[in-house]
C-alpha cells in the first residue's frame, strides 16, 4: 500500500491553472467534479494516428497503442478467426505485428508508403527487415498509399483500395504514428514546441508555475542534434515521470536527454539504433560519413555465431560519432549500448575503434563487430 | 494540522506512475492521486 489514489475509468477535461483545480468526468458513473492541486503532472501520453480515408471508423480496423487495444485485437482474432490482415505502416509496432500475426497463422499483407520497411532507418538495415519477413511469409507491398476502405453490409472492411491496386483484407491494423495527447493543456495554457508535443525543460516543467510534464505528450532533448524532439517511448517516459514527480514534489532532479536508442525484434532478427540516421544528420548540417561493415556476432566456430551488419554516421571533418544501427540474428539488441555510451560522450570513430571490449570466443570475436566497422570508418575521416 | 500538500497526476500509463511513485517517496506527506481515462494503468512501461 503506497497510499497513492489512482482513479481509472476517470477522464481529465479541463485545466484551470489559474484557481489550480482540473475537470474530470467519471466514465464509469457519468459524473463531472472538481479536484483541485497544488502541482500537476501532465502524462496524457499519446494515441494511434488514423489515416483520414473513407471507412476509417469499421469495426475490424485497429490501432495498437495499449493494453486494450491489445485485448480487443486478440479477441477479435479468437472470435471471427479471421484469415486476411492488412498492416498499414512499417514502423516497429507494424513490424512487431507481423510476426504476432503469422504466429496465428494469418495470411499477412504489410503496406509501406516506401520501397522497404522501416523507412526512418538506413536502407542496409531495412533490406535485412524486408529479407526476414520475406522469409516469414509475409507480402510486402512497397509504394501503397491507402485511399479507402471497402465495407461490406455489417459495416466490417473486405477490401483495401491503395493508389495502385485493390487488396481484399478481412482485419485491419492501422499503425501509422502517434499524436501527442497536448488538448487540455494547450487549452489551458501550456506552450507546445514545434514538434506539436507539451514544450519542457531538463526539470520537466511547463511554462505554467507548478505544472510538469513527462512521457509521450512531451518533447525531449536530443543530445546529439540539441535539438527537441518527439521521442514516444516507455523509458524515456519512465524517466522523465521521475524527474517531474520529484520535482513536483518540492525536488531539484533533471533529465538531461536522450541520444535516440531503441531496439525491435521481427520474428528471428534483432535491430538496434542510437543517434541520427544519414538524412537527418545531413538535415542538421553535419558533414555525414558513413561505413557499414558485416561481421559475426561471435568467433565463427562457436555455435550460434550469426552475421551482424553494423553501420556508423560519423562527422567526417572531426570523426565524431553520430548515430549507429545494426540489424541481425544475435548480439545486437544490447551491444547497441556501446554506442549510446558513445554518443552521450561524443567521442570520435578513432577512440571507440581503440576501445578495450571483453573478449572470450562464446560472447564476441577478438575484433568486435563495433571496432571492425569503427577501424573501417577511420579511413574516410578527413585528417 | 496543516493541509497537506495535493499532487495531481493526469495519465496512468508510464510517465504518470513514475512520477507518481518518485513524488511519495520524496514526499510521504504529499496527498497523490492519479485519474487514468482507461481501465488499466502502467502498462507501458
Amino acid at each position: 500500500m503506497q497510499d497513492i489514489e489512482v482513479k481509472t475509468e476517470h477522464r481529465v477535461t479541463k485545466i484551470d491553472p489559474k484557481e489550480k483545480k482540473i475537470q474530470v468526468d467519471n466514465l464509469s458513473k457519468s459524473e463531472t467534479q472538481w479536484f483541485p492541486y497544488d502541482q500537476l503532472v501532465i502524462a496524457t501520453g499519446a494515441r494511434s494516428r488514423r489515416l483520414n480515408i473513407p471507412g476509417n471508423d469499421s469495426k475490424n480496423i485497429f490501432t495498437l497503442k495499449d493494453l486494450q487495444d491489445g485485448i480487443h485485437i486478440k479477441n477479435y482474432i479468437d472470435e471471427k478467426r479471421p484469415n486476411q490482415v492488412a498492416v498499414l505502416g512499417g514502423g516497429f509496432i507494424g513490424l512487431e505485428m507481423c510476426e504476432a500475426f503469422r504466429l496465428r497463422n494469418m495470411e499477412t499483407f504489410l503496406f509501406c508508403r516506401r520501397d522497404l520497411p522501416a523507412g526512418n532507418l538506413e536502407r542496409e538495415i531495412s533490406e535485412k527487415i524486408l529479407n526476414e519477413l520475406q522469409e516469414n511469409g509475409v507480402h510486402f507491398l512497397d509504394h501503397q498509399e491507402p485511399v479507402a476502405f471497402r465495407l461490406n453490409s455489417n459495416g466490417e472492411i473486405t477490401s483495401i483500395e491503395t493508389s495502385k491496386d485493390q487488396f481484399p483484407a478481412d482485419m485491419v491494423l492501422m499503425a501509422v504514428g502517434v499524436i501527442p495527447n497536448v488538448e487540455i493543456a494547450r487549452k489551458a495554457g501550456v506552450e507546445l514546441g514545434k514538434t506539436g508535443a507539451i514544450r519542457t525543460d531538463t526539470a520537466q516543467k511547463t511554462n505554467l508555475v507548478d505544472i510538469y510534464t513527462a512521457g509521450d505528450c512531451c518533447e525531449a532533448f536530443n543530445l546529439v542534434s540539441q535539438d527537441w524532439v518527439h521521442t514516444p517511448l516507455g523509458d524515456i517516459a519512465n524517466k522523465q515521470g521521475r524527474v517531474a514527480g520529484e520535482n513536483a514534489a518540492g525536488g531539484r532532479a533533471t533529465f538531461l536527454g536522450v541520444v535516440g536508442s531503441a531496439a525491435f525484434k521481427v520474428f528471428e532478427l534483432e535491430v538496434a539504433f542510437t543517434g541520427l540516421g544519414t538524412q537527418a544528420a545531413q538535415r542538421y548540417g553535419f558533414e555525414v560519413g558513413s561505413q557499414v561493415i558485416e561481421a559475426e556476432s561471435k568467433v565463427g566456430y562457436m555455435p550460434g555465431a550469426k552475421r551482424i551488419v553494423v553501420k556508423l554516421i560519423f562527422d567526417r571533418k572531426n570523426g565524431r560519432v553520430l548515430g549507429a544501427q545494426m540489424v541481425g540474428k544475435e548480439g545486437v539488441a544490447r551491444r547497441i549500448n556501446t554506442l549510446a555510451v558513445a554518443l552521450h560522450q561524443k567521442m570520435t570513430i578513432d577512440e571507440i575503434a581503440r576501445l578495450d571490449f571483453a573478449y572470450a570466443p562464446p560472447f564476441s570475436a577478438p575484433m568486435d563487430p563495433i571496432l571492425i566497422a569503427a577501424e573501417q570508418a577511420a579511413k574516410k575521416i578527413v585528417k | 494540522m496543516s493541509k497537506k500538500e495535493k499532487l495531481v497526476i493526469i495519465g496512468g500509463s508510464a510517465g504518470g506512475p513514475s512520477a507518481a511513485a518518485r513524488a511519495k517517496r520524496f514526499n510521504p506527506d504529499l496527498e497523490v492521486t492519479m485519474f487514468e481515462q482507461g481501465r488499466f494503468v502502467s502498462y507501458g512501461s
